[in-house]
C-alpha cells in the first residue's frame, strides 16, 4: 500500500470520527465495562446500544474479544468486580496478560504489579445472539469505513434495509469518500431505500427513479410497501414510479434466474457427466452391467476422507476388531487446504486398483454373460458397502471443503459457486483426458480394438486380458475421481454409491450405450432440463419426475439413445 | 486373496450371527425395546437402544422396579414399517412385555399404534413429532410442535426477523409442523408474502401445504439456495428447516458456498441434534440454531452426572454392537431415559404393572428431575418440559442462547392460532 492510500484512509477515519459521529468524545471503554457488569442480557443490550454512532477505536477490538469469549470479570481481593480482557501468549501456567476493560491499562495487583490470569479459572462474560445483534449495529457504523470491502458493503446494505433516516447523514458522508464502484453502488441503493421513507414527494420520486435504474433485488419488499402506501394515498405519479421500479426489479430477477438456471444446469450436467463417464467405459464400451460402479465412487470419496485426515490430525480406524491409528501430518492453513489436490490422483488410483482387483477376481469370468455379471457386480457392491461400514462405521463421515471450494463469485446477482465452477472445469478436463487416451495413445487403440471385437483382437496378438483389466481400471478410476468431487458437495457414507447409480445408468443409456460423446450430450441435456423444470415448477420433486417421464418417452422413441452405436460387441 | 476374502466373509457372518443374550433372573419384568437396529434409521435409533439399556442397568443396580429387575427384550424394526407392527405384536402377545420403549419416525409409530390399542399395551415415544394424535396407549415424552417449532419462531421474532422461509423433507412431520407454523406466524402478524417456500392450495383456496419440500436423499440444493438468497436479499430473513438426516449436508454445503451465513440468514433445524453431528460437518453450521428440550451442554450437576454415567457405562458394557467412541447425548436419548423413569414412577405409584393402573398413575401428574430439568406428565399423555434454543459450535455441541421453562405439551395445534 502506498503512502497516498494510507493517508487517504487516515483522512477518512478522521472525517468520520470528527465530523459525523459527534458523540465520539464519549470514551467507549467505561461503557463497555459497565455493560459487561450488567446483570441481565436486556440491560447489556441497552448499554451497548448507546454506543451506536460512537467512533471510538477501542470498540472494535473489545466487542470482538467479547464475542470470542476473551472478556472476563475478575473479582479483586477487595470484592470489587473488574472486567478484564485476556490477551497475549499463554505461559507455562496457562496465564495471560490482563487488561482492564474500563481504562485499557494492565490490571495491577494491590502491590502495583501487573497481574496474569488464567482464562479457565474465570467465567467469560456471556453474550446472546440478541446482544451480538446490538453489537453488530454498533459495528455497522464503524464498518462503514472498514478497509474490508465485503464487510463494508454488508454494513451499507444493513443500514439501507433498516430505512432509518438517522443513518442517512453517515451514508452520504461515506458516499463522498467511497472510491470502490461496488461500494458506491451499495451506497446509492441504501440512500435511495432510505429516501423512500422521506416526507417529501420529490425525494420519494427521485429515490424510486434511482431504484428503477439500479433495480436491486433486495429492494422489492420496500418497493412493494412504497407502492401500497402511494396507492393508499392515491398519489398516481408516485404509484407509477413505484410500479416502474418494481417492474425493473422483476425483469432483473428474470434475467438472474435465467442465467442462474443455465449455470446450475451446466453444473448438474457436469456432475452427472463426472459420475457417469466411468460407467460409460465399463458398461458402455466393455458391456459389463457394473452395479458396483457406485461403490467405486464411494471408494474415491473415502480416499478423500482419509487423505484429509492424514493432512490433519490422523485417523483412528478399527476395522474387523483390529484398531490402528493412521498418523496425521498436522498441517494447517494453506497446506491443509491443498489436501484436496492430493486426494484427486489418490482417489483415481485407489478406485482403479479396487476396480482392477474386481476385474481379476470376478468379472473376467463373466464377459460373455451379462446377466451373471449384473448379479455378481451387485454382490460386490453389497460386499463393498458392508466393508465401508466395518472400516469407517455406518455413520456418514465428515469431509470439510477447502475454502477455495466453498465461496462464490456473485456477478450481477448471479451466484457462481466455486465448487460448481470447479466441477464444470473438472468435467471438461476429464472428458478431454479420456478422449486423448482413447484416440491418441496406443493403449487407446488397443482398448478400441478389443471393445470392437475381442476375438479378432486376440487373434492379432493383443493381450486382451491385460487390456480388459486396464480398461476396467480406467473406468473405475474415473468413478473414484467423481467420488473425490462428490465429497465436496454431499454426504460421504456407505450408501453414497446407491444414490448415484440410477443417475449413472440413466445418463449412459440416454446417451447411447457404447458412445462417449452421447454420454456428454445426455449429461448436459438432463442437467439443464432438470434445473429448468425446477425453476419453472418451483418444485424439486416434480422437476425430477418430469425429467424421468421425458426420458422414458424418449427411450420409447429411440431405444438405443441419442447416438446409436453400431458395434459388434453389443450384437454378439 | 481368496483366503483373505473368505476370512472377511466369516467375520461378517459372525457379526451378523451375534444376538442379544437375555439373562433370566428369578424376579424380572419384561420391557420391550422396539427400534431400527438396521436399515436407514439405524444410525439414529441405535443410540436410543443404547441409552435404554443404560437406563435399565442403572435402575436394576438400585433394586429395579417394585423389587423386580428389568429384563430387556430387544427387537429390530429394521427401518421397515410393516415389520414394526409385527415386532410390536410379538412383544405384546408372545413376550407379554409390561411396556415398550420405541419408534423414531412418525410412520413407524402410526403403524404400531393399532397393535398397541388392540392389545392395550403401553408405548413410550421419545422423538419430536407433529402432534394431532393422543392415544391412550402411547406416552408421548417427545417434543410436541409447541415445544420446539413455535418457541423457535418466538425467538426469531424477538431477534427482529420479519421473513420466514419454510423448508423440509417431504413427509408427515415437516408438512404438519409447517402448517401449524404458518398459522402461528400469521397469528403473530407476519404477512403471508413474507413467508417463503411456496404454498399449495386446494380448490377452495385453502392452504394445504406450506413451504418447500425435498425427498429423502435429495442432493441438489442449488435452486432452493438461490431462491433463499433472493428471499433474504432484503435482510431480516431466516430459515426454518425440518430437513431430515443426510440431506442436511448438501443443503448446508450449498448454503455456505452461496455466501449465506448465520449472521445474514440463520437456519433453525429441528432434526439436527448432537448425535447427528457425528456425521455432519459442524464447521459449516457454526452459528446456525437448534431447538430441543435438552442439550448436552446444559450446565447442571444432574446433566453432568448423566453424561458421565452414560460414558462410564459405554466403557464397561458388554452388549455386542455398541459403538463406544465419540458418543454424545441428545434430546431423543434423554427423552427415552426420562420415559423409563416416568414409567417407573407410575408403576410405583400404581403398585402394579397393569397397563390401566399405570396409565391412571401416569396421567395424575408425576414429576422427574431429568438431565434437561424437571419434566411433568400431563392428562393428555404428553409431558411438560423445558425448551432450549442453542447455537451450533464448531465441535458439534450447542451453546444455549435462550430457554423457556415448563412448556406444556399440546398435541392439537391445527386451527388453534388465529390470524389477526
Amino acid at each position: 500500500m502506498n503512502f497516498f492510500h494510507r493517508a487517504r484512509r487516515l483522512l477518512v477515519l478522521a472525517a468520520l470520527s470528527l465530523g459525523l459521529l459527534s458523540r465520539a468524545a464519549d470514551p467507549a471503554r467505561p461503557i463497555i465495562a459497565q455493560a459487561a457488569l450488567a446483570e441481565s442480557p436486556a440491560q447489556r443490550i441497552a448499554i451497548i446500544t448507546t454506543l451506536i454512532g460512537s467512533g471510538d477505536e477501542s470498540i472494535q477490538g473489545l466487542l470482538a474479544a467479547w464475542k470470542e469469549d476473551a472478556l472476563f470479570v475478575y473479582a479483586a481481593p477487595d470484592g470489587a468486580k473488574i472486567p478484564v480482557q485476556l490477551s497475549g501468549d499463554k505461559d507455562d501456567k496457562d496465564s495471560q496478560a490482563a487488561t482492564r476493560v474500563d481504562t485499557g491499562k494492565p490490571l495491577l495487583s494491590a502491590a502495583g504489579q501487573p497481574l496474569r490470569l488464567i482464562a479457565a479459572d474465570l467465567t467469560a462474560v456471556e453474550h446472546t445472539s440478541a446482544l451480538r445483534r446490538a453489537m453488530k449495529a454498533v459495528l455497522d457504523l464503524l464498518d462503514l469505513s472498514t478497509p474490508d470491502l465485503k464487510k463494508r458493503i454488508s454494513a451499507i446494505q444493513t443500514l439501507g434495509f433498516a430505512q432509518d433516516a438517522e443513518k442517512l447523514a453517515a451514508l452520504q458522508a461515506r458516499q463522498k469518500l467511497e472510491t470502490v464502484p461496488a461500494a458506491q453502488l451499495a451506497l446509492r441503493e441504501a440512500i435511495a431505500l432510505i429516501g423512500l421513507k422521506d416526507a417529501s414527494t420529490e425525494v420519494k420520486l427521485a429515490s424510486l427513479q434511482e431504484l428503477e435504474a439500479l433495480h436491486p433485488i433486495g429492494s422489492a419488499d420496500a418497493l412493494r410497501a412504497a407502492l401500497k402506501e402511494a396507492e393508499a394515498a392515491s398519489h398516481p405519479s408516485l404509484a407509477a414510479a413505484a410500479r416502474a421500479a418494481l417492474n425493473a426489479v422483476d425483469r432483473h430477477l428474470t434475467t438472474v434466474n435465467f442465467f442462474g438456471t443455465l449455470f446450475r444446469g451446466l453444473s448438474l450436467g457436469s456432475i452427472l457427466l463426472v459420475v457417469a463417464l466411468g460407467l460409460a467405459i465399463t458398461f458402455g464400451l466393455m458391456g459389463v452391467i457394473n452395479m458396483a460402479h457406485g461403490e467405486m465412487i464411494a471408494v474415491g470419496a473415502y480416499t478423500t476422507y482419509v487423505v484429509q485426515n492424514v493432512f490433519g490430525s490422523g485417523l483412528a480406524l478399527s476395522p474387523f476388531g483390529f484398531s490402528f491409528h493412521l498418523p496425521g501430518m498436522n498441517t494447517g492453513g494453506w497446506l491443509y487446504e491443498s489436501y484436496f489436490l492430493f486426494a484427486l490422483p489418490l482417489s483415481f488410483l485407489s478406485a482403479a486398483l479396487v476396480g482392477i482387483a474386481m476385474e481379476r477376481t470376478v468379472i473376467q469370468w463373466l464377459y460373455r454373460r451379462p446377466l451373471e455379471s449384473l448379479l455378481a457386480t451387485w454382490g460386490v457392491s453389497l460386499f463393498l458397502q458392508q466393508f465401508f461400514r466395518r472400516v469407517f462405521g455406518s455413520n456418514n463421515v465428515q469431509v470439510s471443503s477447502p475454502s477455495y471450494l466453498s465461496d462464490n463469485w456473485t456477478f450481477n446477482d448471479i451466484i457462481f459457486g466455486w465448487n460448481r465452477v470447479f466441477v464444470i472445469g473438472f468435467a471438461g478436463l476429464i472428458v478431454l483426458g479420456v478422449w486423448l487416451v482413447l484416440t491418441r495413445t496406443s493403449l487407446g487403440l488397443l482398448i478400441r480394438a478389443v471393445m470392437q471385437n475381442r476375438n479378432m483382437a486376440s487373434c492379432m496378438g493383443v493381450r486382451t486380458e491385460r487390456v480388459n483389466m486396464l480398461t476396467f481400471g480406467l473406468g473405475s478410476g474415473l468413478a473414484g475421481l467423481a467420488g473425490a468431487f462428490l465429497s465436496q458437495i454431499g454426504n460421504v457414507g456407505p450408501s453414497l454409491g446407491q444414490s448415484y447409480i440410477v443417475d449413472c445408468f440413466m445418463t449412459v443409456v440416454v446417451g447411447g450405450v457404447g458412445n462417449l460423446p452421447g454420454t456428454v450430450v445426455s449429461a448436459f441435456g438432463i442437467g439443464l432440463a432438470d434445473q429448468s423444470l425446477q425453476q419453472i415448477l418451483l418444485n424439486p420433486v416434480l422437476g425430477k419426475i418430469t425429467v424421468l417421464i421425458a426420458i422414458i418417452l424418449f427411450l420409447q422413441w429411440r431405444p438405443a439413445g441419442i447416438f446409436v452405436t453400431k458395434s459388434r460387441s453389443l450384437e454378439g | 486373496m481368496i483366503t483373505k476374502f473368505t476370512q472377511l466373509l466369516s467375520v461378517g457372518a459372525l457379526a451378523l450371527g451375534a444376538s442379544f443374550g437375555t439373562a433370566h433372573a428369578a424376579e424380572t419384568v419384561k420391557v420391550g425395546i422396539l427400534h431400527s437396529l438396521s436399515g436407514t434409521m439405524a444410525i439414529s435409533e441405535t443410540s436410543l437402544r443404547d441409552v435404554l439399556l443404560f437406563t435399565f442397568d442403572e435402575i436394576n443396580a438400585k433394586g429395579g422396579v417394585l423389587g423386580k429387575k428389568i429384563e430387556p427384550v430387544v427387537v429390530d424394526g429394521a427401518s421397515n414399517w410393516p415389520l414394526f407392527a409385527e415386532k410390536a405384536k410379538q412383544l405384546l402377545e408372545q413376550d407379554k412385555v409390561a411396556v415398550t420403549f420405541g419408534c423414531w419416525t412418525s410412520v413407524s409409530r402410526k403403524s404400531v399404534l393399532p397393535v398397541y390399542e388392540k392389545n392395550n399395551g403401553l408405548l413410550f415415544y421419545p422423538v419430536q413429532y407433529e402432534g394431532e394424535e393422543e392415544s391412550q396407549n402411547v406416552a408421548y415424552t417427545a417434543e410436541a410442535v409447541n415445544q420446539q417449532a413455535t418457541p423457535a419462531v418466538d425467538y426469531y421474532l424477538a431477534e427482529g426477523k420479519k421473513k420466514f422461509y419454510l423448508l423440509g423433507s417431504d413427509y408427515v412431520y415437516p408438512q404438519t409442523t409447517n402448517l401449524v407454523l404458518l398459522e402461528y406466524l400469521l397469528s403473530k402478524g407476519v404477512k403471508l408474502e413474507n413467508i417463503g417456500g411456496g404454498f399449495k392450495k386446494d380448490e377452495s383456496g385453502k392452504i394445504i401445504s406450506a413451504g418447500k419440500y425435498t425427498p429423502f436423499g435429495h442432493t441438489d440444493y442449488q435452486q432452493i439456495v438461490s431462491e433463499i438468497k433472493q428471499f433474504a436479499a432484503s435482510g431480516d430473513a431466516c430459515v426454518i428447516s425440518t430437513l431430515n438426516g443426510d440431506t442436511n449436508v448438501p443443503f448446508f454445503k450449498e448454503y455456505a458456498a452461496a455466501g449465506l451465513s448465520a449472521e445474514k440468514c440463520p437456519v433453525v433445524s429441528f432434526s439436527i441434534s448432537e448425535d447427528e453431528f457425528r456425521g455432519l460437518p459442524a464447521k459449516q453450521l457454526v452459528g446456525q440454531l437448534g431447538c430441543w428440550t435438552y442439550f448436552q451442554s446444559i450446565n447442571t450437576p444432574a446433566n453432568k452426572k448423566f453424561v458421565a454415567d452414560f460414558q462410564a457405562w459405554l466403557k464397561t458394557t458388554k452388549t455386542p454392537g455398541i459403538v463406544k467412541d465419540g458418543r454424545v447425548t441428545c434430546s431423543p436419548m434423554v427423552l427415552s431415559y426420562v420415559g423409563v423413569y416416568l414409567w417407573k414412577a407410575a408403576v410405583e405409584k400404581a403398585g402394579s404393572f397393569d397397563v390401566d393402573k399405570v396409565r391412571a398413575a401416569y396421567k395424575s401428574g408425576l414429576s422427574f428431575d431429568g438431565p434437561g430439568g424437571k419434566v411433568t406428565t400431563q392428562k393428555n399423555m404428553h409431558v411438560t418440559k423445558n425448551v432450549f434454543i442453542g447455537e451450533t459450535k464448531a465441535d458439534g455441541q450447542f451453546k444455549i442462547v435462550k430457554s423457556f421453562d415448563n412448556v406444556y405439551g399440546e398435541p392439537w395445534l391445527k386451527g388453534k392460532f388465529k390470524a389477526k
